[in-house]
Formats: structure tokens, C-alpha cells, sequence
């Protein structure tokens, strides 16, 4: 009986705090559909009913805010960064994991230190490089560090080498020995055997530093400033009100509703694999 | 059976080993080249600027230790570094302990596609924008028209000035940030109990144990690994905190929210004076560090391993 009860008493916490994870994102988006009017106005709904308008979205498209130029942005940004990091660490994972060369501990020693080394503490150097590259307010200053392994935004490099490294240490030996008596090349090796068995642990990364490059504020918000080169967040940011003039608001609320709705869709289609994605990275981290 | 491998007796250049020798060099290259540049010179060129006088326009000038004294005498430095410190212990303790407990209350046998779809639930913050979410957060902490005070007025508590007060406005800082994260940290202890030998509970039950002290005694040393890498990972983490200020209330009121990064921030970028930024970059450099030293330390001696 008691035990029924505790039982009982466990699923209303973790229902209730479910509902609390969930509601902002309920608000929003029923907010977003209400007529601007009264989107405001309390009782707050909760889920899109009888009443429900489009024009906070129509505000939105219509004004001068190119929302859609964002997304681009965020777009272009994001993929190339993920693919251009994925293939460095992945690639610097292997020999790590697999190749004998001199240093090889030391340098891997060296690369770990990066880790302490948050982006706060090199930004005022690194805006000073790419000014002097001549990259300030191009992608290419967000691109070709991350080109290079050496960051992702929000990311330090060496985390996707280390988890990469994790991964083919775990692939048996013989595999790549059959492949030496074949006088494969090394890189055919790579490429051939190594990678196809990694397609998981490279799938998993790539969600995980998409999705970071995708909701990154701190890194645009210094190297991207100019409204055509604004991803979403530093776009977002810059049509807020912070007075909350509701004529501004309606057209963030908007906004950020569809700047979730990806995530969201993405999410719903495929999140056990998702979420398997990040614990495999955070467990091996 | 003749080795084919690598014979390291015949040397990194040797005939045999060349190959392999050049491949590794080549695949690490790019990423190698990378830390020099965007991480390793930075770093150092931090150094440099922090004993220099720098505005961007006219040329630097050699300081030495000035930025560090003008850093003792600097009461917004001492009060934002307080801030942050205030945040990273109230956030840090509310994550893991909200996290720890959600991964136990969860971990019981229930239905795979109910107990999936609460850990969609709980996660699910944790993968959008903190920029977006902090952005929802705004309107819900507004005194006046916001949601939260709405339902705490059909409570009868008076309308709370979440962001306003200096006294509240970290708070509201702190509960973002548990709501936001709290779900990674559940994921990740879950994956620590999931690693926990059921003989212990199996033990546990024969002994007549209750639950609560099971978990006091068994299930929390033996999580100790997972809590403690929760603790430090979040605690670095924490100390860089950003967005979700300059959303919710931009540092203020005056400096009441203000945060070691955005300190950073404003002296490089909006005051031009990337000496002294850097200088306080160096001081956060010195707590990151610190922070990784004490995780590898007590990882070391304190987890209890099975």
C-alpha cells in the first residue's frame, strides 16, 4: 500500500516537472498564435484555440527584419562548420588512436590542454587575428577554426579528437593488420575501413556540433556583426525591445518560434537517437 | 609470426616505418596547425596584451603589472567575480542534486516508451538555444505581465520583481539555467546508475534496507565518479556564464547580474581596453585551471570505484 502510494507520488513529481520543462515552449508558441493584441493578456493560454492568427508571423515576414537571411546564415555556418570539424578530428582521431608516430603522447598531451582553455580567455587576441586577416564580420573568421579542429563554437577542438580517439581505440587491431598485408595505404585504410565503422560516433558528433554552432551567441556576437552576416541568435538579439514595446515583441515571439521549430522537428523525428548521441559524448567526455 | 607492424627499434624514419610515420604526422597536421593558431598563440598573445596598454587605435604600450594592480582595486571586478561565484555554487548544487535525483526516480521499471518520453521531456531545453530560451524566460518573469507571477498572484503572493531587484535578478539567472540543464546532467547520471551492479541492490534488499537508505549508502558512493565529473564540468562551465544574463536582465540592476564574461566583454569590446580584458581573462583562465587540477585530483582519490 504504501509502497502503491510512493510509486504514485514518483510519477506525479516527474510529471510535473516534465510539464514544467515543456510549458515555456508551449507559451511561446501559443503566444505566437494569438492576435498581437492580446497576446499579452492574462489568463495565459496554453495551447492554441479558437482566435488563433497568424499575424504575429505575417508581422514578422513583413517587416524589415530579414529573418530569412538568418536562417541562411545559421544554416551555411552550421553545416560547414560541423563538416569541416568532423573531418579534421576524425582524421586526427585515427592516427591518434592507430598510427605510430614520434610525439604522438606528448601532442596529444598538448592538444588536452586546450580544454582549460575557454574561448573567453583568447577572444580579444583572436578578434585581433581576424582583423588582421581580414575575416572580421566574414563566417570564414567562425570557419577556419573550426576547419582545423582547433574549436567549434562552444567547443574546444580536442573534444571531438579525444572521442574519436575513443572510438577506434575500441576496434580490434586485426582489422587493420589484414589491411597492412593488403599494402593498403594509410589513408586508404582511413578511409575505407576506419570510417564506415565510425559512422555512429561521426553521426553523433555532428549532431552534437551542429546543434552547438546552430545556438551559439558568444562567438558571432564578436566576429559577426554587420545584420547581413547575423546568425539567429545575434539576429534575435538585435530586434528585441528591451523595454518590451509590444509592436517590437510580437515580432520576437515570432521569431523565435520559428527559430525552434527546427530543433523541435528534428527532435521530435528523431530523438531517442539524439539523446544517445549526446550521452555517448558526455559519458566518454 | 613476423611483425608487419611498425617496429619501432628500426626508427620513425626508418624504410619500414616511414609511411606510417608521415601518415600520422599528415592526419594530425590540420589539427595541430590549429591549436597553434586559434588556440596556443592566442593564449599567449592573452599574456602579452595583459601587460599592455591597448585601445585598438593608437599602438600599444608596455604597462607592466599595472592592469593587475588596477584588478585589486577594482570593486566591479570583485563584484562581478562575486556574482559568478554566487551563480556557479547555486546552479552547480541545483543541476547535479535535480539531476542526481531525477536519474534515480526514473531509473525504476516503467514502460520503455514512458520512460523515453519523460527523458525527451527533461532534455529537450537542453538542446535549444540558450538565447532563444532565455528570450521565452523574459516574458515569463515579467512583473506584470508575466506567466509566473500570474499564477503565484492566484496564490496570493505579491508580484515578484524577478529581474528588477538586485536582489532577486541572479536567482532568476540560477533558474534558468537549472531548468535548461538540469536534463543533460539526469542523462548523464542515468548512464552512471545504469553502470551500478545490481548484486548491490539485490544485497541491499536481502538486508531489509530501506530505499532512502540505500541510496545514501549505495547508490551515491558508487555514483560519486558520475557526480563529481557533473560537479566539476558544471562549475567550469558555469563560470563562464553569458547569454543568459545579457538576455534577462543585461548584468543589471547596475551591476547586480553582472558576470565575469561579460566584464571581459565590455572592457574589450565596449571600452576598448583589451589590456585590462585580458588581464581579467587571465584571472579566468586561473579558475578554469584550477577547477580541471581539482577535478583530476579528486578523481583520484576520492571516487569510490568498485
Amino acid at each position: 500500500m504504501i509502497s502503491r502510494l510512493r510509486t504514485a507520488l514518483v510519477y506525479v513529481v516527474l510529471g510535473l516537472g516534465a510539464l514544467v520543462m515543456v510549458a515555456p515552449f508551449l507559451w511561446m508558441f501559443t503566444t505566437s498564435f494569438r492576435p498581437v493584441a492580446e497576446a499579452f493578456t492574462l489568463p495565459p493560454r496554453w495551447l492554441p484555440g479558437l482566435g488563433s492568427s497568424l499575424e504575429s508571423y505575417r508581422r514578422l515576414l513583413s517587416s524589415d527584419v530579414p529573418i530569412g537571411r538568418f536562417f541562411w546564415n545559421s544554416t551555411v555556418l552550421a553545416t560547414t562548420v560541423t563538416l569541416g570539424y568532423v573531418a579534421t578530428t576524425t582524421i586526427a582521431g585515427y592516427a591518434f588512436a592507430r598510427l605510430r608516430f614520434p610525439f604522438k603522447n606528448a601532442l596529444f598531451a598538448l592538444l588536452l590542454v586546450s580544454l582549460m582553455v575557454p574561448i573567453q580567455t583568447t577572444l580579444v587576441p583572436l578578434f585581433l587575428l581576424m582583423r588582421w586577416l581580414g575575416l572580421v564580420d566574414s563566417q570564414w573568421s567562425i570557419i577556419v577554426p573550426g576547419l582545423t579542429g582547433a574549436f567549434a563554437p562552444g567547443m574546444s577542438g580536442v573534444f571531438g579528437i579525444f572521442l574519436m580517439r575513443q572510438f577506434f581505440l575500441t576496434l580490434p587491431k586485426e582489422l587493420f593488420e589484414a589491411a597492412r598485408v593488403d599494402n593498403a595505404g594509410h589513408f586508404r585504410t582511413f578511409w575505407s575501413i576506419a570510417v564506415p565503422l565510425a559512422g555512429p560516433q561521426i553521426a553523433a558528433l555532428s549532431v552534437i556540433i551542429f546543434t552547438t554552432t546552430w545556438n551559439d551567441y558568444f562567438m558571432p556576437l564578436v566576429f559577426l556583426n554587420s545584420v547581413d552576416q547575423m546568425v539567429l541568435p545575434v539576429g534575435i538579439m538585435s530586434i528585441r525591445d528591451p523595454v518590451g514595446n509590444s509592436s517590437a515583441t510580437s515580432e520576437v515571439i515570432a521569431a523565435v518560434s520559428l527559430s525552434i521549430l527546427p530543433v523541435l522537428l528534428v527532435f521530435l523525428v528523431a530523438q531517442r537517437w539524439i539523446i544517445d548521441s549526446f550521452v555517448r559524448a558526455g559519458v566518454k567526455g | 609470426m613476423t611483425s608487419i607492424a611498425n617496429d619501432a627499434a628500426a626508427g620513425w624514419f626508418s624504410p619500414q616505418n616511414r609511411k606510417e610515420t608521415i601518415a600520422g604526422l599528415l592526419f594530425i597536421a590540420p589539427a595541430l596547425i590549429g591549436f597553434a593558431v586559434f588556440v596556443a598563440g592566442p593564449m599567449a598573445a592573452t599574456v602579452v596584451l595583459s601587460l599592455m596598454k591597448y585601445d585598438l587605435f593608437s599602438n600599444p604600450s608596455f604597462v607592466g603589472l599595472a592592469n593587475f594592480e588596477a584588478m585589486l582595486d577594482d570593486r566591479r571586478l570583485w563584484k562581478v567575480l562575486g556574482n559568478t561565484a554566487f551563480f556557479a555554487v547555486f546552479a552547480v548544487a541545483g543541476n547535479v542534486g535535480l539531476g542526481v535525483v531525477l536519474a534515480v526516480l526514473l531509473n525504476r521499471n516503467m514502460s520503455k516508451t514512458v520512460q523515453y518520453a519523460y527523458r525527451a521531456a527533461y532534455f529537450f531545453p537542453s538542446l535549444v538555444g540558450l538565447i532563444f530560451v532565455a528570450v521565452i524566460w523574459q516574458f515569463l518573469f515579467q512583473r506584470d505581465i508575466g506567466v509566473i507571477n500570474y499564477y503565484l498572484g492566484l496564490v496570493g503572493i505579491e508580484p515578484v520583481r524577478w529581474l528588477s531587484s538586485a536582489r532577486n535578478a541572479l536567482w532568476s539567472v540560477i533558474i534558468l539555467d537549472i531548468w535548461k540543464n538540469v536534463g543533460f546532467a539526469m542523462l548523464i547520471a542515468t548512464a552512471g546508475l545504469q553502470s551500478i551492479s545490481k548484486d548491490y541492490y539485490d544485497a541491499a534488499r536481502v538486508d531489509g534496507s530501506s530505499s532512502l537508505r540505500t541510496f545514501w549508502q549505495i547508490t551515491l558512493p558508487l555514483l560519486s565518479p558520475t557526480i563529481l565529473f557533473l560537479l566539476t564540468m558544471n562549475t567550469i562551465g558555469a563560470f563562464k556564464v553569458f547569454e543568459s544574463i545579457v538576455v534577462l536582465t543585461n548584468g543589471g540592476p547596475g551591476d547586480a547580474s553582472r558576470s565575469l564574461v561579460m566584464y571581459i566583454y565590455e572592457q574589450g569590446f565596449k571600452s576598448f581596453n583589451m589590456g585590462y580584458a585580458s588581464a581579467i581573462s587571465l584571472l579566468l583562465l586561473t579558475i578554469t585551471v584550477i577547477g580541471t587540477a581539482i577535478q583530476f585530483a579528486l578523481s583520484k582519490r576520492w571516487a569510490f570505484y568498485e
